[in-house]
């Protein structure tokens, strides 16, 4: 009786014991590929990070990862190195960067929820006009641009870097946000309107607190994309003071005379740091959708 | 109010002169009392800290005037100048090279200096060579910032290990061909690094080899080069391949049309020798450990001169000035004045008024003085400065770059590809 | 009639901002490409108009158009799915409970960080060159790998290697969208026992389809214009003999080199009708298989 009893439970023990050590292979499995795999995608930054530690004279020379020589001076020398200290650069974009990613996800969620949620008249020939400004390579619409902007008086001004994100000017993310926002169920819409709920009210406190993975995503490529773009600050910017990171990093380039590769690489790892804790911060928002869960 | 913007603004654009009345009513005011100078230029760090003192210096020693510096790296230089053409609002004074200068000026982008020579522009000492060299059709329209001239970059190191010492067994102002092949294998042999990078896909020392042999790249604006000259010039490197003295074909077809100082044989180790520009000797010094030698592109055993010296670097005046007196003037300190060219240096090449260079003189640093050695050596060694491209000689030469790699990878023969070559070549000039 | 007024005045108000700039900053320069596209234009002398020489040029004699575009279709029929693929496995993997997920997600992003910058063009160089590291491991199992880089035949596939390992932003979209998928559904289906391949084509598939179709009609627009890699690989003008010839970097080419901007203008038009055309089909099909949960009955 006692016998028959105990051994099904044993079983039972023992069985869930091998899915309890399968399970930690698997993730110990799953570890080893993830790391194997992050070690390919890093490599170019792990290069990076060795030519920063590299004399200038040693980089393209050796191959090898490790430096022979480890010399932190393409730090300070980099942050000082231009006409215009780095910390200047910086503060640019970040300045660029920020006002971006705040204009982009008000303004392109704002047009996004007219897409996805309500119904006018000339919809879907918007809709066309807005998915052409994808389509057309940007190379030629550069100078009309900047005649444009030139025309506005704001040439030499942040303004033609920052004004077009508060006016939905990346399309990218409304359609991406159109797409997120269609998935959510109607019904949200349909009962905060019988209660009385305007347009602006279900925008605000029902569909964006339910995209919140789609904003925050749509906030991490707009950081990167903002921080990452030289050429608008390169065509709209003359003073040097007011040049932004990426800009900068390419004035290290020359044709003609020395190039400090080193210098370079140390101040392209800095740069780098700004977007990887954005991304770490932002990330943590891509979660498990509260949306449909509760509601359904 | 829109659609009114927008009609005005095809209107205004489409014609320059309009472009340029709105760039005047909506440019950054200015103080009123001061003339604004704004130049640009294209650089590196180096280079931007000693121009913008340099500009501090001019400002101080010119109460009145105020000059502006405005900078980006060589790959993004051109691309914010063409917009700035297209608005009507470029700087006043531009750094200019040699090939694409002359498109600007053909089409009026650049204007001659003729009215303020002698007086705001003081070109009395610059060198006769020089001068030339930035004159068209009878004006000046340029003034040189730095001479420049064709240079095969060698590792003393790797010619040391192989025995080929200058004067004994190699003439660095005088080897041939034959000779690169020769010392090219001694190299390889004896420090397992090929001797020398594969010109093969190398329009520079495709346009000295054109020189060598008598001919000319233009005429009457023609491309007049001979076929057997394209097919015996490929022959000429395939002897030199042939004889195990190059980098393997594949390595030299895939670094085809890829400028990068940083990438060639020289600095990755590769190669023992590598051609360029001798004002990009510095910037290769700064990338390898070893010492760095100049010698000239190699001959034939006729030594019919090919190379070239021209300026490497001009300041030009634009048509967007608004005050050419004021600019010119900068321009003409920026030449002359000996405080602000010690500042200066050699960083843009090698100076084109004596003064200057007898004031550098003492401040050199060694692979500075490398330079002006090879400079010394080259004299009376070159040939003289052709007639300026015509417009379509810029991307001649890519297609040249481009064509040669099929020599390196056998798709087709020589001979086929030296024809294709130069049929567009002609066409390219019909376009233009 | 005044439901109907109210209704378009709540969505123009919404859309206001994304109007203001389209017709004040973006239709404008649009437009006037298209007008540039009928003329000869150097940048330095105004426009001259010329009708259809532009277009003329191209279908009839321009050979280095007809290479871009052969270079750029191959590179999208390739690339673009591939990457779609990656992505979405990836963000799979990355779905569920894993320790540590936050810094594999930012890590497996970072290739898309470094997009078009020297280090990636030396790194594929390291990689993809004769002795590179490629063929060093083909040569342990006995493969004499060939030039890639420099080969015609086989630069490009370099390339498309190179745009399925930037996978970072598809598989980060991916991942939002599956995190928007109930997790109900996956313990109701494991309830009535059923396999993690049906449960995919039956659960996630669905209701990742908006998201899924997002992906590919960006990706295939961004494929379509594709310039930073081939630019800085090839030096910037397509070499080896135009196998990296991408119609942006050619457009470019023309635009900034050669200083042809009406022909560059015309050179984008015809791409803008192409990535239209086949953005227009992916609509169409996408009656068929999207469906969006907040419009089902």
């Amino acid at each position: 009786m006692d016998a028959a009893l105990t051994e099904p439970l044993a079983l039972a023990r023992s069985l869930r014991a091998a899915k309890a050590q399968r399970a930690k292979r698997a993730a110990l499995l799953k570890h080893v590929f993830l790391i194997a795999a992050s070690l390919v995608m890093i490599y170019p930054l792990l290069w990076m990070l060795a030519s920063s530690f590299k004399p200038n004279n040693q980089i393209f020379g050796d191959p090898s990862l490790w430096p022979r020589e480890v010399t932190w001076a393409n730090y300070p020398e980099g942050w000082n190195g231009m006409a215009v200290s780095f910390g200047v650069f910086f503060r640019n974009s970040l300045f660029v960067t920020i006002l971006s990613v705040i204009g982009n996800v008000l303004s392109c969620s704002f047009t996004a929820y007219a897409f996805a949620r309500l119904e006018f008249t000339g919809k879907r020939l918007w809709f066309a006009l807005m998915m052409m400004t994808l389509m057309i390579p940007y190379h030629v619409v550069l100078i009309p641009q900047y005649l444009t902007f030139l025309k506005l008086g704001w040439v030499d001004t942040y303004l033609p870097l920052i004004v077009p994100q508060f006016l939905a000017g990346d399309a990218f993310f409304i359609f991406l946000m159109v797409q997120f926002f269609r998935q959510l169920p109607r019904e949200l819409d349909e009962a905060a309107m019988i209660d009385g709920c305007s347009p602006f009210k279900i925008y605000w406190a029902i569909i964006m607190p339910l995209s919140i993975p789609a904003i925050a995503t749509a906030a991490i490529f707009s950081f990167i994309w903002t921080w990452d773009d030289f050429l608008g600050p390169l065509v709209y910017l003359n003073d040097v003071k007011d040049y932004t990171v990426p800009l900068a990093l390419r004035m290290f380039n020359s044709q003609d005379s020395v190039t400090q590769y080193g210098q370079m690489f140390a101040m392209s790892i800095l740069s780098l740091l700004p977007i990887f804790l954005f991304f770490i911060i932002f990330q943590r928002l891509i979660i498990r959708g509260i949306a449909m869960s509760g509601l359904k | 109010m829109s659609f009114y913007n927008r009609r005005r603004f095809l209107t205004t654009t489409a014609g320059a002169a309009g472009a340029l009345a709105v760039a005047g009513a909506l440019g950054t005011p200015a103080f009123a009392q001061d003339r604004r100078v704004r130049h640009f230029w294209w650089g590196n760090p180096e280079r931007d800290k000693r121009t913008f003192a340099v500009i501090d210096i001019f400002n101080g020693k010119n109460p009145g005037i105020v000059v502006e510096g405005e900078t980006l790296g060589f790959a993004d230089y051109f691309t914010k100048l063409t917009t700035q053409i297209a608005g009507g609002n470029m700087p006043d004074v531009i750094q200019m090279g040699y090939g694409v200068m002359f498109e600007y000026i053909n089409n009026g982008a650049i204007v001659p200096l003729d009215d303020y020579v002698g007086k705001s522009l003081d070109v009395s000492k610059i060198d006769r060579s020089a001068l030339d060299a930035g004159t068209v059709g009878g004006k000046l329209y340029a003034v040189s910032i730095g001479a420049n001239s064709h240079v095969a970059m060698y590792n003393t190191r790797l010619y040391e290990a192989a025995g080929i010492k200058v004067g004994d067994n190699f003439d660095p102002f005088g080897w041939t061909y034959d000779d690169v092949a020769r010392i090219g294998k001694a190299i390889k042999d004896a420090t397992g690094v090929p001797g020398t990078d594969d010109n093969t896909a190398d329009y520079q020392n495709f346009s000295d080899f054109v020189g060598q042999k008598g001919a000319a790249m233009f005429t009457d604006g023609q491309y007049t080069v001979p076929q057997e000259v394209v097919e015996e010039y490929w022959a000429t490197w395939k002897m030199i391949r042939d004889a195990g003295a190059t980098v393997p074909a594949e390595e030299t077809a895939a670094l085809a049309g890829v400028a990068d100082l940083a990438q060639t044989g020289l600095v990755t180790g590769k190669s023992a020798t590598s051609y360029a520009w001798s004002n990009q000797l510095v910037g290769a010094q700064a990338l390898i450990e070893d010492r760095l030698g100049a010698a000239m592109y190699p001959n034939t055993p006729a030594m019919v001169p090919g190379s070239i010296v021209q300026p490497s670097q001009f300041v030009c005046l634009t048509r967007d000035s608004k005050d050419a007196e004021a600019a010119t003037s900068y321009m003409s300190a920026f030449v002359n004045d000996l405080d602000m060219t010690k500042v200066l240096g050699l960083e843009r090449g090698i100076p084109s008024q004596p003064d200057v260079r007898a004031a550098l003189e003492p401040q050199l640093t060694d692979i500075e003085k490398v330079s002006v050695a090879f400079f010394d050596g080259i004299q009376g060694k070159t040939m003289l400065l052709p007639p300026p491209p015509p417009s379509g000689a810029n991307e001649i030469e890519q297609t040249f770059e481009r064509l040669a790699v099929e020599v390196l990878t056998g798709g087709r023969s020589p001979a086929e590809v030296a024809a294709d070559f130069l049929q567009q070549a002609s066409d390219i000039i019909a376009r233009a | 009639m005044n439901r109907v007024i109210r209704k378009n005045l709540a969505g123009y108000a919404f859309l206001l901002p994304w109007l203001v700039g389209f017709l004040l900053l973006a239709i404008g320069p649009i437009l006037f490409s298209l007008y540039l596209s009928f003329t000869k234009y150097n940048v330095i002398n105004p426009p001259q108009w010329i009708g259809l020489d532009n277009y003329a040029y191209m279908f009839g004699r321009d050979a280095r158009f007809r290479k871009a575009l052969q270079v750029t279709f191959t590179f999208v029929a390739f690339a673009v799915p591939a990457k779609l693929v990656f992505a979405l496995a990836v963000a799979m993997l990355l779905d569920k409970g894993i320790r540590a997920i936050g810094i594999y997600r930012a890590l497996f992003y970072l290739p898309s960080i470094l997009g078009g910058s020297i280090a990636v063009a030396i790194l594929w160089r390291n990689l993809f060159n004769a002795d590179g590291v490629v063929n060093t491991i083909l040569g342990f199992v006995g493969i004499d790998g060939p030039a890639w880089l420099a080969d015609p035949r086989y630069s490009l596939w370099t390339l498309i290697v190179l745009a399925v390992w930037q996978f970072g932003s598809p598989m980060l979209i991916f991942l939002a969208g599956l995190r928007a998928i109930p997790q109900e559904l996956y313990e109701a289906a494991e309830i009535d026992a059923a396999g993690k391949v049906k449960q995919f084509f039956a659960i996630t598939v669905p209701l990742l389809a908006p998201v899924i179709f997002f992906n590919l009609v960006l990706q295939m627009i961004e494929a379509f214009k594709s310039f930073s890699g081939a630019f800085i690989i090839s030096g910037g003008s397509g070499a080896p003999l135009d196998s990296l010839l991408f119609y942006t970097v050619y457009l470019f080419n023309e635009a900034f080199s050669f200083l042809r901007m009406g022909y560059a203008s015309a050179l984008a038009w015809v791409l803008l009708a192409i990535i239209a055309a086949f953005t227009a089909i992916a609509f169409w099909t996408s009656k068929y298989w999207v469906h969006y949960e907040g419009e089902r009955g």
